[in-house]
């Protein structure tokens, strides 16, 4: 909560904390109260609208953003973190965000429709995760699939992935800017309307995950005990990890690869509600929501009048956190025949 | 209730298999298996590692199409039900399932009610009244908090127990539920699964590895050999030393509970084993001979036995431990009634014996001047026969003849016996007499191996 009404105020032009409220009260009466948001200072009206813009339409977005992007992150964080029995699981670290990202960067090089961008994208996005999500589980389904066949997959599938942004980075022929986002990941493209559709996107996701969280749980027994208390360890599976790609997909559509949120909130999700999905799921998209937020807010403090994109800001917190699950893992916890 | 009542006749065996085959690429797991399991039984599946319990029961699970044959839940083939409509007509204990979270008792017990639920509903206060329950009913109750890691593995196993009658099915699949347990525990697992059945509407099917075990508690006791079911009656009815023989290769023998009425079998030592090896013909054109008693020479007889070879012994009293190992590897010894001076039909059969023998290993045993003899009785042989006396040097501390044994050691020494230090060194100076062993070892000779295969020699 603290977050939420700190993080207006953060940003490259500073703003007083009146005025922020001023500002936000003033627009969702719908300029009736205050008629003058910007009255106790001393500027003139245009200025006074450019400091709406930056607060109602830059900086409100961005937050929202990032608090959908890092529950959606989560979300699917949780979930492949479950559906493959490994704690090292993350949409970032299998390459899903990546095969999102090479999927949406698809409408710029086929130079296709940018009226209705707002929404092909999340489902380019969606082809790119799913298309990455499949190849992981054909990977994962080998008799011989452990912790590392699926990282290194993932880590492969990374690697190509980033190459191909690269070389649309470079051959961008709209000479778009998103591109450049999704490899940073960044909120600065934000909108209202952006948010809804993450918005939207996230919540029919998350309907459904909580939904088949139960199963995610039996999962968690081996696919043949699964199995054989009644839930389809194949199909949940497939289905899980779908609906782990699909808002994935949503979250880079807008926000680019943004890693480690959705392998660090699950855990800390797990530390304080214990085992069950069912909890550990929505709990870990709070997480999520406030972690990425947080990471938002500092990215814009750390270096003054300069924006750091928030994927910055999660590698560095994550990249270590990374490295002490690798260690603290357990030798004998069953691994990934799921 | 569940499992298909209102469908199906009373008399609808829970679990069918027909003409079951199961084949992993060219080796046959399971051949041509039929199997009924009713309500009311408790059916036990044993036989050796290998044999096909694990797959039998995976068939019926339906985690293992069978390659042939039929296999059917309560009248309806498993393949043909969905998972859910399975995991409502039998329950299944893994033979190892290791919890990867420290979830609670309650909860993992609790995932028993999973194939009860509807697709998206979670779980009812009856649901958890029926995991208590069954946490009850495994005597679990003052655990329902714990985290299922924190369990000692009988504890784990009772919580399996209770998932599978959480899950209520009429058939509940056992895979060796009692491999990590103590006997207490294996009885008490047991125990419960056997009053389940008694009530008539269930029926459980374990695979032991433990045929007494089996026997103590089944009603029917399944045995499978190679992929094979070789039997499937009542304990008393089937269990046979010639069971025992055929399907494990060992040799035992049949007794009975005099209190349940129960058979059981007592296993011997791997006599069977060593006299296959010695049909199989030895490569010394006698026997070795041992001399020992009092429990000294028994090792000998086994390692040696293992090797191939083909023993006597000295005279013993009978009840003597070494006597008993003599008569279980069946050694031929000449006896002596016990705690009595050998007396001199038993030296004359001693040293026919002696005559025949290629070689004599002396065990480090205690002597007293009952038995004395037995080592003045070898002093005519050596060295013609070669001798080997294991711990020679110990002879002052175990000589109870006054001093006797002591001299006749040394006269043996003196004669060309050699002293040796423990029964590998025996062992390796036994094998260089073979001929085929000692100096160039032939294609097909293991020079480590017991002799076996190779054709009897002209070795003199």
């Amino acid at each position: 909560m603290a977050l939420v009404l700190f993080s207006p105020l953060v940003g490259s032009v500073a703003i007083p904390p009146v005025t922020v409220a001023r500002i936000v009260a003033h627009q969702l009466t719908g300029g009736l109260f205050p008629a003058n948001p910007c009255a106790p200072q001393p500027i003139n009206s245009s200025a006074c609208q450019a400091l709406i813009e930056i607060v109602w339409d830059a900086r409100l977005p961005a937050m929202v953003l990032a608090i959908l992007v890092g529950a959606a992150l989560a979300f699917a964080g949780g979930t492949l973190q479950g559906v493959f029995r490994n704690p090292l699981a993350d949409p970032f670290l299998l390459g899903i965000s990546a095969g999102a990202t090479v999927g949406a960067a698809l409408i710029f090089l086929l130079a296709i429709g940018t009226a209705n961008a707002n929404l092909l994208v999340p489902l380019f996005a969606f082809i790119g995760a799913l298309a990455t999500a499949g190849v992981i589980l054909l990977a994962a389904q080998s008799r011989r699939a452990t912790t590392e066949t699926l990282l290194l997959t993932g880590v492969a599938m990374n690697s190509v992935l980033s190459a191909t942004l690269l070389v649309l980075l470079i051959y961008n022929p709209l000479g778009n800017l998103q591109v450049t986002y999704w490899l940073l990941g960044g909120l600065y493209g934000a909108t209202w309307g952006r948010d809804g559709i993450v918005f939207a996107g996230l919540a029919v996701g998350a309907v459904f995950l909580l939904l088949d969280a139960r199963r995610l749980n039996v999962i968690q027994l081996g696919p043949e005990v699964a199995q054989s208390l009644g839930t389809d360890p194949r199909r949940s599976r497939d289905r899980l990890v779908l609906l782990a790609s699909f808002v994935t997909a949503f979250a880079v559509a807008f926000a680019g690869i943004i890693g480690f949120v959705g392998l660090i909130a699950p855990h800390v999700a797990r530390r304080l509600v214990g085992f069950d999905y069912r909890r550990v799921l929505p709990v870990a998209a709070a997480v999520g929501a406030a972690f990425l937020l947080l990471a938002h807010d500092l990215s814009q403090l750390v270096i003054p009048s300069t924006e750091l994109p928030v994927g910055i800001f999660t590698a560095f917190v994550g990249t270590p956190f990374f490295i002490y699950l690798l260690y603290r893992r357990r030798p004998t916890s069953a691994e990934g025949t799921g | 209730m569940i499992g298909g009542d209102p469908l199906s006749p009373a008399r609808t065996p829970l679990l069918s298999l027909s003409e079951v085959s199961v084949r992993f690429g060219p080796r046959a797991a399971l051949r041509a298996v039929d199997l009924e399991v009713r309500s009311g039984e408790f059916v036990a599946l044993t036989g050796p590692n290998g044999s096909g319990k694990t797959t039998l029961l995976r068939v019926a699970l339906g985690l293992l199409p069978p390659t042939e044959g039929k296999a059917k839940l309560h009248g309806d083939p498993v393949t043909g039900l969905s998972i859910p409509e399975r995991a409502l007509r039998v329950a299944w204990l893994p033979q190892e399932e290791r919890p990867m979270d420290d979830v609670s008792v309650e909860d993992y017990v609790l995932y028993g009610r999973n194939p009860h639920l509807r697709p998206f509903s979670g779980e009812t206060p009856t649901d958890r009244d029926i995991s208590h329950a069954a946490i009850e009913s495994v005597g679990l109750s003052d655990r329902r908090d714990s985290g299922v890691l924190e369990l000692s593995g009988g504890e784990r196993q009772r919580v399996l127990l209770a998932r599978a009658l959480a899950q209520e099915t009429r058939l509940l699949l056992l895979d060796e539920p009692t491999a990590h347990l103590d006997i207490a525990f294996q009885l008490d697992l047991l125990h419960r699964v056997r009053r389940l059945c008694e009530d008539g509407t269930h029926a459980a099917v374990a695979a032991l590895h433990d045929l007494n075990l089996a026997a103590r508690f089944a009603d029917r006791v399944v045995v499978l050999s190679r992929g094979r079911l070789v039997v499937d009656g009542p304990p008393r009815d089937v269990l046979s030393e010639e069971l025992f023989r055929t399907v494990w290769g060992v040799s035992g023998e049949l007794r009975v509970d005099a209190r349940t009425g129960i058979p059981f079998l007592l296993p011997r030592l791997t006599a069977e084993t060593t006299a296959s090896r010695r049909a199989a013909g030895t490569h010394l054109a006698g026997p070795i001979h041992v001399v020992g008693g009092g429990g000294a020479a028994a090792p000998i007889f086994q390692a040696l036995s293992e090797d191939g070879f083909t023993l006597s012994a000295s005279p013993l009293n009978l009840l003597d431990t070494d006597a008993q190992a003599a008569d279980e590897l069946g050694i031929p010894y000449p006896a002596e009634v016990p705690f009595a001076p050998l007396g001199e039909t038993v030296r004359a059969r001693h040293r026919e014996l002696l005559e025949r023998a290629v070689a004599i290993v002396v065990a480090p045993f205690a002597v007293g001047p009952s038995n004395v003899a037995n080592l003045e009785d070898l002093r005519p042989y050596v060295p013609a026969v070669p001798a080997y006396i294991l711990s020679a040097d110990t002879i002052r501390g175990r000589d109870f003849s006054g001093g006797d044994a002591t001299r006749a050691t040394e006269a043996l020494v003196g004669q060309g016996a050699v002293g040796v230090e423990g029964i590998a060194e025996v062992r390796k100076l036994l094998r260089a007499l073979v001929p085929e062993l000692g100096s160039a070892p032939r294609a097909g000779a293991s020079p480590v191996g017991p002799p076996r295969a190779t054709p009897q020699g002209e070795d003199r």
